[in-house]
């Protein structure tokens, strides 16, 4: 990642103006420690900091066309950057720069490229021909983006909140999928797939085009000229991304350049289940496999800047981004740049617990349509901003473009959870991958759940997250909490406590819109709660309760390998780091 | 580096302190990116941000002694840990790091080992047993160390002044070769080498002797697990750093880990000297050179941030450390941690140009013992500030403690400036590595002088700061300067500014006071201003006019040849 900001049409050209666009592109310099740059023409400013993955020699920021008329700050990887150059054969290119193709595709088709571009980014372009001005932000939003005004009648866009709040009057999030124009004076979306709509698709199951989808998506993030890795929590989704790697490194430039054997990485309490299932995993892939520790302390003590850096007070994104937070400094200090990761399966597929309650295949659709929209806000800022703050880089290939169409397109019948026929979560996913000859993943961890009751992390890490939360936040303090926050009014201890942290750093009433809240169950969405009555009445973000589960089984040992014959009802925690029920013979042939 | 900061006796062990502290500790997390780590006892707080050189996996910090009744925060390299370990051979030891030897070697011999450690280090130990501490810094202050004093009795020691500025209503530099201990409650100085009296020493000079001194001094810094490279500038200094390191760096441990081939580093402005002189020794040597350009634009750009860094406002190191400082991050983007430099030289051997003008052996010695001692204000703060800015760490075998005592101890008749004799500048040195059979660098190339006039990274730098100060500085602001900065007073628009955004950071009378000022011509320190009493009416501290070379040929060709001894070569070109 890099981080990028741009201050436009402020009306002031001084020293004083530009040392003060340094000072706040420095607030991003974590995004992009490896070089920074400013252009400045006349009162608008494009400010960049470099983290350098692909030609790291030349490909400085801002980046120009020909003339230098037009100049460019993104952030972002534009996978498919060497058939854009085929494509605008007669323009000459200044760098090697995966992003250098933007400036040229905007003189060749206007304002009318971005969905050409494959990839994740977040750009401004400026054209000095006229001063106007045009900002983008990717398909999902895996990178972030705000944009805020001033009063000076200015337009800002950062890559994070702190490099703009306190200098707006008004800022918000940059919606995913969208172009700013300054020509229209507003937003357009670019994104226009076919799942947008939410309409109820019929397209039939078919395991290898899905195989295929996501095996493409993994195969183009492992361009880069830098050391890289993967993140693996055992899971399925990141054990799948874990498996194509490394199958699939072994040809490619990035494994002449660093070997071809894969680095993974996890984190964890010391014992926890995600450090044990993923060294499984590792072994059977043959990885290079880092695992670390952390202590509730650690992780406590690092939750300031956790919030500083993550720009929300969602709970269990709080709760999550912080060992990431913590993995991510200790991967950088290897010498690794960039991490393939997991997010996004389990909005895709439908792999919350919740999903089991989905009344019939039009809402279970049309949820994982609503999930996919909101990840911007959850999972995908939680992955891009717990890594950027250590100047490492997270790629999804599960938001992959082509990958979400060809998933999206499935009839959801196939994606409803039945028990009965032994269709556990994801389960769509998982036999796409169940590959007899040349297996991705043993069975067993192909079609596994998690541990129940796992925080994933260690067993303890949400309890000392509370218990530290309670010593802090007094009766009196939640008794007038709706005063204090009339909007989105915490209503635990731990949300109070992380609250104030929030509004320590970011006091704007801007900076608290920005954070969604509202109604949820278990990760689901305000409106899928409405699927069980109970629910309603016990809503709490790790919906243990909520989801019908003995509260004091929380205390139990972890199960050991027999957790695959466990109910099928039994429902569990965290944020999508879990699956439920039994392990299933299925399997296809390619 | 690594960034250490601790408080002793708070009167507060809440959560809100130990949150205040994790903060401040943050401040000086670019020192050590790796990692960090935080020790509360009762009122005691040990902190540190880690840069993991030994022993990566293993050494986060604080370290313990066994029974952990013994905390140390350590930011630095211990050369001979390996050597002091064997003579702890009762004692256990948790990691590999080379700073865990302090804990145990305080337990064998209390508060008196600092002497032992061959290294540059700063560190703070708490002894749980009696709530006694000491902090120490190394022999010349390679590395920074602040100490402090709050409203509420407490005592603070910081690697930078940052992370104490705000909290301590006081604080100052502890003084490099000093220990200060909570039992005394009083700084003492550990560091006494023979030279430190300012007697002018007798040992003949012997030329085979200074070179060993000095590759042992290399060699030593070698020790690393991660990957490592050389600043070169081309300048002689820098030269025969990467000309020793590359020599050795084959038969060493870490080659086996990072390969044979040695890394070197050089950063300029676009076709400026130093690109040139450093390009021509790495082909010689065959290094894998790395030349990195900025504009004078990027380096005006990174001033705020550079001082914001360096923590001073005085002009040379400002303008010297720009360029390091950008450099510092494009090497670590390269995924380098550790780089050698050549600090020190310039001091020990009387390398600067106002050292012609030194009217006998005795007052040059005693000169250079007063540059060595004010090092840490310098050079060293500069070397060390501008690389840690970027989680790299500079090393400076000029400043092994054995080679000063080496250098330090011959007769400085052998080290006055006699054109007479064909003696230029730093001719010991030169001298000490001129040998025939197994060249270490081309003869023109170590005893070459810096081109003339050279700013090193380019002509237009020094320039180009000076016309951006002059347009942000008003002829009305630099006349009540005396008024508004009656401390230090800057006399020119440059120092002004530099000067504003100084007062910006660190307002308070205590950061100013860090900072030396003081009359000076080219670096001279204030004393050897008498040496010349013309110098005394025209004080700039790049001395250009003062040393009374023709101000109009700075406007002159690049490539005129060094015949004048007495020219303008600023000091600043030595770090790199």
């Amino acid at each position: 990642m890099c981080g990028i900001l741009a201050l436009l049409g402020c009306s002031d050209d001084s020293q004083a103006k530009r040392v003060r666009v340094l000072e706040l592109s420095r607030r991003l310099k974590h995004r992009g420690p490896d070089w920074s740059g400013l252009y400045q023409h006349g009162d608008c400013y494009l400010a960049h900091q470099r983290l350098a993955i692909i030609d790291p020699a030349s490909g400085d920021q801002p980046l120009f066309n020909e003339d230098k008329t037009i100049a460019v700050t993104v952030n972002g990887e534009i996978y498919n950057h060497e058939e854009l150059r085929q494509r605008l054969t007669n323009h000459k290119f200044r760098t090697g720069s995966d992003c250098d193709v933007i400036a040229h595709l905007y003189e060749e088709y206007g304002e009318n490229f971005v969905d050409m571009l494959d990839g994740i980014f977040s750009f401004v372009l400026l054209d000095t021909h006229d001063n106007s001005f045009i900002a983008a932000r990717d398909a999902i939003g895996v990178t972030s983006l705000y944009i805020g005004w001033g009063l000076d009648g200015s337009v800002w866009i950062s890559s994070e909140l702190k490099g703009l709040n306190d200098d707006c009057e008004h800022f918000e999030t940059f919606p995913p999928g969208h172009l700013y124009s300054s020509k229209l004076g507003g937003f357009r979306r670019w994104y226009n797939p076919p799942w947008f709509s939410e309409d109820i698709p019929s397209t039939p199951y078919d395991p290898l085009a899905l195989r295929h989808a996501f095996e493409n998506a993994v195969i183009k993030r492992l361009m880069t000229d830098v050391p890289f890795g993967v993140l693996l929590s055992g899971g399925l989704d990141s054990s799948l991304v874990a498996s194509i790697t490394a199958r699939y490194l072994a040809g490619t430039k990035a494994a002449r350049q660093w070997g071809a054997q894969l680095h993974s990485f996890c984190v964890g309490l010391e014992g926890s289940p995600d450090l044990k299932s993923a060294k499984e995993v590792a072994d059977y892939l043959g990885t290079v496999h880092h695992e670390f520790h952390f202590t509730v302390q650690d992780g406590i003590d690092a939750i300031e800047d956790v919030i500083y850096h993550i720009e929300t007070y969602d709970v269990t994104t709080i709760r999550a981004s912080t060992p990431m937070f913590l993995m991510s400094r200790k991967i950088k200090s290897l010498g690794v740049k960039m991490v393939i990761s997991g997010e996004g399966s389990d909005e895709i597929f439908g792999g919350y617990l919740y999903f089991h309650k989905a009344p019939n295949k039009e809402e279970f659709h049309q949820e994982t349509c609503r999930k996919i929209k909101a990840l911007h806000q959850y999972d995908c800022l939680r992955a891009n901003k717990s890594t950027s703050a250590w100047g490492l880089e997270a790629r999804v290939p599960f938001l992959d473009k082509e990958f979400i169409n060809v998933a999206m397109a499935i009839d959801p019948e196939w994606k409803m959870i039945k028990p009965d026929q032994g269709h556990i979560e994801k389960w769509v996913l998982r036999r796409a991958f169940d590959d007899e000859e040349r297996p991705y993943l043993p069975k067993h961890i192909l079609y596994r759940q998690k541990e129940q009751f796992s925080d994933g992390v260690g067993y303890s890490w949400i309890d000392g997250l509370k218990a530290h939360a309670a010593e802090h936040v007094t009766n009196k303090m939640m008794q007038n909490a709706a005063h204090i926050f009339p909007h989105n009014t915490p209503t635990t201890e731990e949300a109070y406590y992380y609250r104030m942290i929030f509004e320590r750093f970011f006091p704007q009433n801007s900076a608290r819109l920005s954070v969604p809240g509202g109604a949820s169950v278990a990760c689901s969405t305000a409106k899928a709660v409405e699927w069980d009555a109970a629910w309603s009445n016990n809503l709490d973000p790790s919906g243990r309760a909520a989801l019908g589960v003995h509260l004091s089984a929380y205390d139990l040992q972890p199960p050991t390998t027999g957790a695959a014959n466990m109910p099928s009802k039994i429902i569990h925690t965290l944020q999508g780091i879990n699956e439920v029920t039994t392990a299933q013979e299925l399997s296809i042939r390619s | 580096m690594c960034g250490i900061l601790a408080v002793f006796g708070c009167i507060d062990n809440s959560q809100a302190k130990r949150s205040r502290i994790i903060e401040l500790s943050r401040r000086l997390r670019h020192r050590g990116p790796d990692w960090s780590g935080l020790h509360c006892h009762e009122d005691c707080y040990l902190a540190h941000q880690r840069l993991a050189i030994v022993d990566p996996t293993s050494g986060d910090q604080p370290l313990y002694n066994e029974d952990k009744t013994i905390i140390v925060t350590v930011n630095g390299e211990i050369y001979n840990h390996k050597a002091l370990r064997e003579k702890l051979k009762s004692h256990q030891f948790h990691t590999g790091s080379d700073c865990e030897v302090i804990a145990h070697l305080y337990e064998e011999y209390g508060e008196n080992f600092v002497d032992m450690l061959d290294g540059m280090f700063s560190f703070v130990l708490l002894d749980t047993r009696d709530k006694s501490f000491i902090a120490a810094r190394d022999a010349i202050g390679i590395t920074p160390l602040y100490m402090g004093w709050g409203l509420d009795g407490s005592i603070w020691f910081a690697s930078e002044m940052k992370a104490l500025s705000d909290d301590c209503e006081r604080f100052m530099s502890l003084l490099p070769g000093h220990i200060y201990s909570s039992k005394q409650g009083a700084l003492r100085r550990w560091y006494n080498p023979p030279w430190f009296s300012e007697q002018i020493p007798s040992a003949p000079y012997d030329p085979v002797t200074l070179r060993q001194a000095f590759e042992k001094a290399v060699l030593k810094r070698l020790m690393t697990d991660v990957p490592f490279g050389v600043l070169l500038s081309g300048g002689l200094d820098s030269s025969l750093v990467a000309a020793v390191a590359s020599r050795h760096l084959a038969g060493s441990e870490v080659a086996c880990q990072w390969g044979s081939q040695l890394h070197t580093f050089c950063i300029g402005l676009k076709g400026s000297p130093d690109l040139k002189a450093a390009k021509e020794v790495a082909d010689y040597l065959g290094t894998r050179h790395h030349e990195f350009y900025f504009t004078v634009q990027e380096g005006i750009d990174a001033l705020e941030e550079v001082i914001y860094h360096i923590e001073t406002y005085d002009v040379t190191t400002v303008r010297a450390s720009t360029p390091m400082f950008l450099m510092s991050r494009k090497i670590k983007s390269l995924g380098v941690k550790m780089v050698l430099s050549g600090e020190g030289s310039d001091e020990i051997f009387g390398g600067y140009l106002y050292f012609h003008k030194a009217p006998n052996k005795e007052e040059f010695h005693q000169e250079t013992c007063r540059k060595i001692k004010a090092l840490h204000l310098y050079d060293c703060l500069r070397a060390n500030k501008s690389t840690s800015a970027w989680g790299v760490e500079a090393r400076v075998p000029f400043l092994d403690k054995e080679f000063i005592n080496v250098a330090m101890s011959i007769d400085p008749e052998w080290k006055m400036i006699r054109p007479d004799l064909g003696r230029i500048e730093k001719w010991v040195l030169r001298n000490a590595f001129d040998d025939d059979q197994d060249p270490y660098l081309p003869k023109h190339i170590l005893y070459r002088q810096k081109e003339q006039f050279s700013d090193g990274v380019g002509y237009s730098w020094i320039d180009g700061l000076k016309d951006h100060a002059n347009k942000q500085v008003t002829d009305a602001m630099l006349m009540n300067a005396s008024f508004v900065y009656p401390e230090n007073t800057p006399t020119t628009k440059e120092a002004y500014y530099y000067r504003t955004i100084f007062e910006k950071f660190f307002p308070k009378n205590a950061a100013r006071s860090t900072v030396p000022g003081g009359p000076s011509v080219a670096c001279s320190t204030a004393k050897a201003v008498e040496w010349d009493a013309a110098w005394s009416n025209n004080l700039d501290p790049s001395g250009r006019a003062a040393l009374g070379v023709h101000v109009a040929a700075y406007e002159e060709a690049v490539d005129v040849e060094p015949a004048n001894l007495m020219n303008g070569a600023h000091p600043m070109q030595k770090g790199f």
